[in-house]
């Protein structure tokens, strides 16, 4: 009986110890580890061309921690393929906008004083991710520098194609020197964002539309005859940008400004119109008096983006009613003729808002109808040759909407398209934040799997880090975000 | 911007504590019990009867001391969150709830003792970047009661007992807070005590003949106002945003009913069994309020059910000075499935005990008791707990847990 009991006592002990070191976890199905090939989609070389979208700047700034979640690099992480990037180390280049203070109504941004420099100049081969920050269309058949691209000097071509001596390829060469198998391609956003944020007068024009289409083609053929499989990507409409639609609504809501009072002030004054006086130098009415044209845009105008005040404008738009000249001490401008600037600032038509900072309705026409052109020309392309098309115009045009009914759901999370708490757009109103690129990079895996019978996992986008940085120091004032000028000087699209 | 404010505002209100679960009571309190799976109400023959069913101090004769502690080990591991399955370990550590008894028998058949036991007294801690780092890091409770208890034998073989139990505790909550949507998290900690808690309980223990005892125990809810604050921890920027200030929590602990039954089948071998009902739908809300009018105060459905524990034991007698003990034990997780939290990774657990009693001298007895409990693997697919508390995001942790605990149990007990 003894000896029964103890075999029994040590039978038992020996279960314990043992069922304790087993893993009954009982999970199968452990997601196959792609190696860079999942259907018939063959990412083993993958190359993306584009622009500062492409590169993964943020915040005004191109840097390592950002850069690791551009869109390129997360697509490249889900199938698991080598991507190799001009990485340059944080703060950016230049150092990147951050949040001083934020307050219940507003927020301070400034930019970081530090800057950051390129940590993998000697790689010995062309990079993955050619994303150029500032790069044009023109610039992905024929820039190989910072002094031959359409807007030079643009340090970022150096950064990127480190091209020396007598070899100068091209963002397009350097693509195809990799005998890529598959190739993403999303250029000509700056062909016209340019113009929509500089007010149509830092960039008069955009990029004509038939110099597009030709350009598109000339290198969408070129990436045909490579073989590689190729996706494509369209161009939201960039009127809908936090850089262009906040400093509006926030202006329309400003109880500080009394805008019936103002109405009432300007018709006594005998104005044909009222509301912010900005002025024009396309459309506007001239007023017979003065040597310009002037726009209107009232509050309901501004509240509902029928015209756009810029971002950089913010500071500017603290000092409305204010009889100030500081825009022009600011930027070192000469008082136009006609200019008086003891009137009360964007209010009178001797003292109106600057030109610069606005987008009016002509000018968002132009803007989205060249947007419209561009994209017809990239889907006939894609049709051309069967490239893959990702539809982000659809996209943002879908999450634009969702502002209005909620907020875009994906992944359980809510975006909207709003500045800073909107959580899609970096500092600088225009860039993505790294969960904004999440967003389009499964946009692109969507489209490979569709083309491709892919079956490429999408990226968790709960699991992307939110990406809008602080600075170390706290300050303090209310209103709407305010940004100062020079914080967006060096802004590349 | 107001809605930047919303957004940490309704961060906390969806924030969640869960303390006291299942797994957070503690069965510890005597390495005998412990070594027969728990299953000791209807035997309560040596001090912490106190405890498991205080009818039992009239069996023990003269004044006995009983003091010893155990060693927990939990451990966790959680997959996911859905649909990674990437593994999370709950960090290790070491609980030793302890318990002091003393009793002492009139011989008229009045018995009274003072018992000194911890019956909630664990946690949980997870790295601060965990995926489930929005729901918990760390959580922990510890209650602390003292037991007067009265037992009288009413007739032969039949005693009744009645204690007051006084509770002190202690309870620890932490947790990130996303700043989304900027970068990095935030850290919210709360932490509070009650220093006067009570309640009470009644046991009742019959011996119809010399093989065969039934014991029955009830002991009531104890309910805890606990006061303390919270502190936030995160970027200048956002900290005049944060929760914090003077806190106040009420939780309350669930009533236990547990009836046993226990035989001699031999001399040398005894079997025993228990059942216990707890009373886990207290627990179906936990409410945090803040002093601060500015911040909402919060309450949360834990939706716990009521619940059983089956415990099973056997005690052979190998010599006079010796005996060996084993047990089985069965905790029937007291929640759904789609309220599981990692603050208290629950499960329907089976446990088994092994132990012994060495009497080394006429006085003095040593008893040792090793339990391993396994926790049955736990797939959540329908979690209603969100991971990433934002407003208007709602991602549910849903995962695969593992747990097991180890627990070491030693006792010395002296009878003057």
């Amino acid at each position: 009986m003894k000896k029964i009991i103890f075999i029994l006592f040590s039978v038992s002990f020996a279960f314990l110890v043992l069922s304790g070191c087993e893993d009954r976890s009982d999970i199968t199905g452990i997601d196959p580890i792609l190696d860079g090939k999942s259907g018939n989609a063959d990412l083993t070389r993958f190359v993306v061309i584009g622009n500062s979208l492409t590169a993964g700047y943020q915040s005004g700034s191109l840097y390592e921690s950002a850069q690791i979640y551009s869109y390129g690099n997360l697509i490249a992480k889900q199938v698991n393929t080598k991507f190799q990037m001009p990485i340059i180390s944080d703060p950016g280049t230049p150092g990147r906008m951050e949040i001083q203070s934020l307050t219940a109504s507003g927020a301070v941004i400034v930019n970081n004083p530090n800057s950051g420099s390129p940590v993998n100049l000697l790689y010995p081969a062309p990079y993955n991710n050619l994303g150029v920050p500032g790069s044009l269309i023109y610039d992905v058949l024929f820039a190989t520098n910072a002094n031959n691209c359409a807007n030079p000097p643009n340090e970022f071509f150096d950064v990127v194609l480190r091209n020396q001596g007598t070899t100068q390829l091209t963002q397009l060469k350097q693509a195809l020197a990799q005998q890529p198998t598959f190739v993403t391609l999303w250029t000509g956003n700056n062909d016209v964002l340019a113009y929509a944020t500089g007010g149509a007068v830092l960039q008069a024009t955009p990029t004509n539309p038939i110099e597009f289409a030709q350009h598109f083609e000339d290198i969408g053929q070129q990436l045909a005859q490579s073989g590689a499989q190729v996706v494509v990507a369209n161009i939201p409409y960039v009127t809908s940008i936090p850089f262009l639609t906040t400093v509006g609504p926030a202006l329309a809501t400003n109880p500080l400004l009394v805008w019936w009072q103002i109405s009432l002030s300007q018709t006594a004054s005998g104005l044909p119109a009222t509301g912010l006086i900005y002025m024009s130098h396309e459309g506007g009415t001239n007023l017979g008096i003065l040597p310009y044209n002037v726009g209107f845009a009232d509050s309901a105008s501004l509240r509902n983006s029928s015209t756009l005040v810029t971002l950089r404008g913010s500071s500017y738009a603290q000092l409305l009613g204010q009889p100030t000249g500081k825009y022009y001490r600011d930027f070192n401008l000469a008082v136009p003729l006609g200019v008086d600037t003891t009137k009360p600032f964007g209010f009178h038509p001797q003292n109106p808002f600057p030109d610069i900072f606005v987008l009016d309705p002509d000018e968002i026409n132009t803007a989205q109808s060249t947007v419209t052109n561009y994209n017809n020309a990239i889907q006939s392309v894609a049709s051309t040759f069967n490239f893959g098309l990702v539809d982000v115009n659809t996209l943002f045009t879908n999450i634009r909407q969702a502002d209005f009914t909620g907020g875009y759901k994906v992944d359980g999370l809510t975006f909207s398209t709003a500045y800073i708490s909107g959580g899609l757009f970096s500092l600088d109103g225009v860039h993505p934040t790294s969960r904004g690129h999440a967003v389009i990079a499964n946009e692109f895996i969507k489209v490979i799997n569709a083309k491709f019978n892919a079956s490429i996992p999408p990226v968790n986008i709960a699991t992307v880090p939110p990406s809008l940085k602080f600075t170390g120091k706290l300050g303090k004032l209310e209103g709407y975000p305010v940004v100062s000028p020079e914080a967006f000087d060096r802004l590349l699209f | 911007m107001k809605r930047l404010l919303l957004v940490f505002i309704v961060v906390f209100s969806i924030y969640s504590i869960n303390v006291f679960a299942g797994g957070f009571q503690q069965n510890q309190h005597g390495a005998r019990a412990k070594a027969l799976g728990g299953a000791f109400t209807a035997l309560a023959n040596d001090p912490s009867a106190i405890y498991w069913n205080g009818a039992g101090l009239t069996q023990l004769s003269g004044t006995k001391l009983m003091l010893g502690t155990h060693l927990l080990f939990p451990a966790s591991s959680f997959r996911g969150v859905a649909p990674s399955k990437q593994y999370s370990f709950m960090e290790s550590q070491m609980f030793t709830p302890t318990h002091l008894f003393a009793s002492h028998n009139f011989d008229n058949g009045l018995a009274i003792g003072l018992g000194f036991t911890q019956p909630y007294g664990s946690g949980t801690k997870w790295s601060e970047d965990w995926a489930g780092r929005y729901i918990t890091t760390e959580t922990k409770l510890q209650t602390f009661v003292l037991m007067p208890t009265v037992a009288y034998e009413v007739f032969d073989g039949f005693s009744l007992s009645a204690a007051f139990i006084y509770s002190f505790a202690n309870v620890l909550i932490e947790r990130m807070i996303p700043q989304y949507p900027f970068e990095g998290d935030a850290k919210i900690s709360l932490d509070g005590d009650d220093s006067f808690a009570y309640g009470y309980n009644f046991g009742l223990l019959y011996k119809p003949t010399n093989w065969l005892s039934i014991g029955g125990s009830f002991r009531s809810e104890v309910e805890y106002g606990f006061e303390g604050t919270a502190t936030t921890t995160g970027a200048a920027q956002l900290i005049d945003r944060f929760p914090k200030g003077d806190i106040t929590a009420n939780l309350t602990t669930p009533m236990n009913i547990v009836g046993g039954i226990a035989v001699n089948v031999t001399d040398d071998l005894t079997l025993s069994a228990d059942y216990q009902w707890v009373g886990w739908s207290s627990y179906d809300v936990l409410a945090v309020d803040f002093a601060d009018e500015s911040y909402p105060d919060v309450s949360n459905p834990r939706d716990y059910m009521d619940s059983y524990i089956v415990r099973f034991g056997a005690q052979y007698d190998m010599l006079n000075e010796f005996s060996v003990m084993a047990g089985i034990y069965y905790d029937n997780m007291p929640v759904e499935t789609e309220r599981l939290n990692p603050s208290l990774p629950d499960a329907n657990r089976l446990g088994f005990s092994l132990g012994f009693i060495a009497r080394l001298t006429k006085n003095f007895s040593v008893t040792g008791a090793f339990m391993y409990l396994r926790g049955e693997q736990t797939t959540v697919t329908d979690s209603k707990e969100n991971y990433y508390p934002v407003t208007g995001s709602f991602v549910p942790f849903n995962g695969t847990y593992n747990s097991t605990a180890k627990i070491l149990s030693m006792s010395l007990q002296y009878d003057f």
